[in-house]
């Protein structure tokens, strides 16, 4: 691995997602969702961040980007290759992208559709090994066994040939991480894996993967839309809203110290697991909808409570530093 | 506590499902009162059996479903020995439900509006159209949404309003108990938030009282003044909100607390159960918890351990419960 | 974390293939749990081993019992009865002084002088190659067309599927008899012909909305992460999910087939020397159904044959729906 640490793992500059509503075959589609509208954010080697924010604000989106499960519409995604350079893979193809595809990885949100019903957790497991032609047989074999071992399912013999359905939700999701590891990626974009866990559950898959993640060297975005698990999985965490990045800090000081309107009322609303605590919710009004050919100017501006004449007449604030690598995009803060 | 009759009292409930498996023991020998005016909410993992529970007060239950065992009075009457008819006046009208996942259960070709006074001549017979439009707009009001959109179709809602909708159907025949399944489980902090705000003020403003059932402690946390933490088809623990975060007893609910991240506060340790929840078709012997239980001995492996006070109305089912601390 | 870094024991672990096959053979058991609880399933099943008795019991017959100069289902004649059709032997025919009970014709002659029984299961086994060989065609066309047309979307789908509408409101057996009239039509050809139609039309669109919903599935993104290409993703994802389903048209397509066949020779269209239709269609072209009370045993056999058989596949095929389609589980 590269022991260049100055530079980042993963930069993204000026990231877009648009997709057409309406359009078909030979039909030009007359308006777009803005699902993820000029990102802009780094993750360090070996770092974490946080992808926070409501239903449909792009988060799962901006996870496909990342690892080119979609192509983006405009910007770039820079990521580091074997020899330490910043490469540019926003609209790589064919052989290069296959490289590329060794270096991230993604695990996805529902344990129930990410694994093939029809194909053994060996199958599944040794499938970035097969197609990237990794590895003897018995190479592959051992491999998928050391790893099913150190994700927790053990032992990993009488696990590698059972079929999904045998397996219990956390057990697929132990299998996921697995499958994302197995190839020895630098990256990996984490969609909701383990929102759809039970608590009791939900832990362990979250400390298994912050500890391998560690052990690994591996940096992750993870996405979550419950503030509380990225606090505990995250160094960074960066708030979403209608397609766009509105603020981003190290995830104390995010918690302790909200600046934008977003923000504040996104965290006065988490319900606290304990009744001694009482919270102040600040409200804001209407809810979120899709980002349909949305009007240039602050995307939030129809709900925020601190809105004006100049939100009004402006383009979306862009994102400030406001000390201490704290990014807001906000005018009135 | 006060010594008023509760206006619900669940005794040793025994629920079972049949399949082609064999019996899932989905309830077992639960228990639990409600006050009147109070809240009571059922915390537990996904198939503990909260669903059931819910099912079970309402007496809807699905045909392969049987109930074994125990009584449920309601303000004095045990409903599991109604008639079918005395039971059709019953429901909704003293007891209600927001059902799980209820705002995908609209029916997409009626406008809300309709679906609801369909609710209302189930139960009050012979409304007149203007009549049924004016308790809608109350109603809509109540759960803060704009009356003029009971015209509307249910996918012209989004997921926080169908789901004031669900809740105003179930506040049409005034009952006196609502459950709510899992109200607010498909929604974004800020609708959930605001949601569970307003099913406070209601049931303040009209002194109803409520079941929550949810698998999120959090939520559990914020609304109820009683809380009762499910395992594997039964009651672990049973005690005021605050007397069971301040000294959980049964280990389950200790392991729950410590495994539920924060916000707020110091950023512990997050623990860790081993194992996984028990197939209700073959539940372990002995106390439920036990193949997961730090503090299992061989008692319980074998013997159930009763669901005992363990004073100032703390019930906790476990043989070697953690250390109360009460002063 | 309670959690204990062994070794792996792989190299006591029993071959891959074995652990395959012991799999293959776990499933294959809980789907026969499944399909065993359903009579419906198991009178299919029934009918059909029933029929392949049939089928593999005739050369037996021919090369003991049965004398190949009386019995041969084409050039057989029985020079021993005088008139042909001549009716079951062991029925008493009060208007016939010859008569003596006997189970020499045990359904009849036809009016060739052929033996009934002969050609009936001589027949069964044609119909059960035409059966399997249109539905493995048709499998095999609908499979890779409904993944490809789903995976690639676009234009790809739209043609396939614009082909596949056209196919599907063909009016199926008029189209046939014209091409059999056309051409001469062997049973290999109907069998290729009825799969290609078959394949391009509903099964196809069918199984294309199954690979639909399978495209989006997760493990189908987790393969392009992991650099699969489309064969790849194709062939080990798509597919293997689809063949469930096209197992199941498989069983309908042989249900048609066999009909198909049996209309075609009616008409006298196929260019063959045996099968259940042309045995109804040689009673009709004699005249003789005219009369069919009397004649039954000219019509009845091979006709009952068909129903049962194209009903069995049915059966076995709505059964092997609840198998593969959870929903339909009664519980
Ligand atoms: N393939 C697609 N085609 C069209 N629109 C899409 C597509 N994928 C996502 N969108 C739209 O883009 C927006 C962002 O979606 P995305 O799935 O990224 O949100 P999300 O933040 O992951 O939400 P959730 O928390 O519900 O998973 C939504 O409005 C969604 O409807
Ligand atoms: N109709 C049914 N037939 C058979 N088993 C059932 C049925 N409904 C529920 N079960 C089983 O009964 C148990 C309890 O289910 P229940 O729905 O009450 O759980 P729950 O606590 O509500 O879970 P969740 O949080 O997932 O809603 C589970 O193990 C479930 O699999
Ligand atoms: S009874 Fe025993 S096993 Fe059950 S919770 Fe108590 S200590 Fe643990
Ligand atoms: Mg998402
Ligand atoms: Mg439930």
């Amino acid at each position: 691995m590269s022991n260049n640490n100055d530079k980042p793992l993963l930069r993204v500059q000026g990231l877009k997602k648009y997709f057409p509503v309406g359009g078909g075959f030979l039909r030009q589609a007359r308006s777009f969702i803005h699902a993820v509208d000029d990102l802009e954010f780094d993750i360090p080697m070996g770092g974490s961040l946080g992808l926070v924010g409501e239903s449909g604000c792009g988060k799962t989106t901006t996870g496909k980007l990342l690892v080119r499960l979609h192509e983006p519409t405009d910007g770039q995604i820079f990521i580091q290759n074997e020899q330490g350079e910043l490469e540019d893979i926003a609209h790589r193809k064919g052989e290069s992208m296959k490289t590329f595809r060794r270096r991230v990885q993604m695990i996805f949100q529902d344990p129930y559709e990410s694994l093939n019903p029809r194909r053994t957790i060996y199958d599944t497991v040794a499938e970035p090994l097969v197609v990237q032609g990794i590895g003897t047989i018995v190479e592959r074999e051992e491999r998928v066994a050391a790893l099913l071992e150190r994700v927790g399912l053990t032992p990993a013999t009488s696990f590698m040939f059972r079929f999904p359905h045998e397996l219990s939700g956390g057990q697929r999701q132990r299998v996921a991480i697995a499958r994302a590891l197995i190839i020895d990626p630098v990256f990996i974009a984490a969609d909701e894996p383990t929102s759809m866990l039970d608590v009791s559950i939900r832990t362990g898959v979250m400390n298994l993967m912050m500890e391998l993640a560690g052990e690994m060297g591996v940096s992750y975005l993870y996405i979550t839309h419950d503030l509380a698990v990225a606090r505990y999985m995250c160094e960074r965490i960066a708030v979403m809203y209608l397609g766009k990045m509105v603020e981003r800090a190290s995830t104390e000081e995010l918690l302790a110290n909200p600046l934008h309107p977003y923000t504040r009322a996104l965290i006065s609303a988490v319900p606290v697991p304990d009744p001694r605590i009482s919270r102040q919710a600040i409200d804001i009004k209407g809810g979120v909808s899709a980002p349909i050919d949305p009007p240039p100017i602050c995307r939030f501006f129809a709900r925020c409570p601190l809105g004006d004449d100049f939100c009004e007449n402006n383009p979306h604030p862009p994102m400030e530093d406001k000390g201490g690598g704290h990014y807001v995009a906000c005018y009135k803060v | 506590m006060a010594e008023a009759t509760p206006i619900l009292s669940v005794q040793d409930l025994v629920m079972h499902y049949t399949t082609r498996k064999g019996d899932v023991s989905a309830v077992d020998g639960v228990s639990f009162d409600l006050e009147n005016g109070k809240s009571l909410g059922l915390v537990g993992e996904s198939g503990c059996g909260k669903t059931s529970i819910a099912f079970s007060l309402m007496k809807l239950l699905p045909d392969n479903a049987k109930i074994k065992g125990g009584s449920i009075y309601v303000g004095g009457t045990d409903i599991l020995q109604l008639s079918h008819d005395e039971l059709l006046k019953f429901r909704w009208q003293r007891i209600a439900m927001v059902f799980q996942a209820a705002m995908n259960a609209l029916n997409p070709v009626y406008t809300v509006g309709d679906q609801i006074i369909e609710a209302l001549d189930l139960h009050w017979g012979d409304l007149s159209r203007e009549q049924s439009r004016e308790r809608i707009g109350q109603l809509f009001e109540m759960v803060g949404l704009d009356p003029k959109l009971m015209d509307r179709y249910p996918h012209e809602f989004s997921g926080g309003m169908r789901q004031r909708a669900v809740i105003a159907m179930a506040l049409s025949c005034n009952p006196d108990i609502i459950i709510a399944d899992e109200p607010t489980t498909a929604l974004d902090v800020i609708v959930q938030d605001r949601i569970l705000r307003e099913l406070k003020k209601i049931q303040e403003k009209l002194g109803m009282s409520m079941i929550y059932i949810s698998h999120d402690i959090a939520v559990i946390a914020e609304v109820s003044d009683r809380i009762g933490v499910m395992y594997a088809g039964r009651m672990a623990e049973l005690a005021d909100g605050v007397d069971i975060f301040e000294h959980p007893l049964h280990p389950y609910t200790y392991a729950l607390m410590r495994a539920f991240p924060s916000i707020k506060g110091e950023k512990h340790e997050l623990v860790t159960l081993p194992g996984e929840p028990p197939d209700l078709l073959f539940p372990p012997p002995g106390c439920r918890f036990h193949p997961r239980c730090p503090r299992a001995t061989d008692v319980c492996k074998q013997e159930q351990p009763p669901f005992a006070d363990n004073g100032r109305g703390h019930f906790v089912a476990c043989w070697h419960p953690m250390e109360a601390n009460h002063e | 974390m309670n959690m204990t870094v062994q070794t792996s024991s792989v190299d006591t672990a029993p071959p891959l293939w074995q652990m395959r096959l012991k799999l293959a053979l776990k499933n294959f058991k809980s789907g026969w749990a499944i399909f065993k609880e359903n009579p419906i399933g198991i009178i299919g099943l029934v009918l059909i081993v029933f029929f392949a008795l049939l089928a593999a019991l005739h050369p037996i017959l021919m090369a003991t019992a049965w004398e190949p100069a009386v019995y041969d289902p084409i050039t057989g004649y029985d020079f021993e009865i005088l008139i042909h059709p001549s009716p079951p032997t062991w029925i008493p025919q009060p208007d016939n002084p010859m008569w003596e009970f006997s189970f020499r014709h045990v359904l009849g002659t036809d009016p060739l002088g052929r033996d009934v029984l002969s050609q009936l299961m001589f027949s069964t086994r044609s119909e059960f190659l035409l059966g399997v060989g249109a539905a493995l065609v048709t499998v095999l066309i609908a499979t890779t067309i409904g993944a490809v047309a789903a995976y690639y979307g676009g234009l790809v789908d739209m043609i396939f599927m614009r082909i596949a509408d056209v196919v599907y409101m063909l009016p199926f057996i008029a189209l046939l008899i014209v091409l059999s009239s056309l051409f001469d039509f062997e049973l290999i050809h109907l069998a290729l012909v009825y799969g290609v139609l078959a394949g391009f039309g509903g099964t196809t669109i069918v199984i294309k909305s199954q690979a639909l919903t399978i495209k989006v599935k997760a493990y189908i993104e987790a393969a392009r992460i992991a650099g699969g290409n489309d064969l790849h993703i194709i062939f080990t994802h798509l597919v293997p999910n689809l063949l469930p389903l096209s197992f199941l048209y498989m069983m309908f397509t042989v249900t048609g087939a066999i009909f198909s066949e049996a209309v075609l020779s009616f008409f006298g269209l196929l260019d063959i020397r045996m099968s259940w239709g042309l045995m109804i269609q040689t009673a009709q072209a004699a005249g003789y159904l005219l009369n069919s009370w009397k004649y039954w045993y000219l019509m009845f056999p091979s006709g009952v044959a068909i129903t049962l058989l194209c009903a069995a596949f049915y059966l076995v095929g709505r059964a092997l729906d609840e198998v593969v389609n959870p929903r339909l589980r009664k519980r």
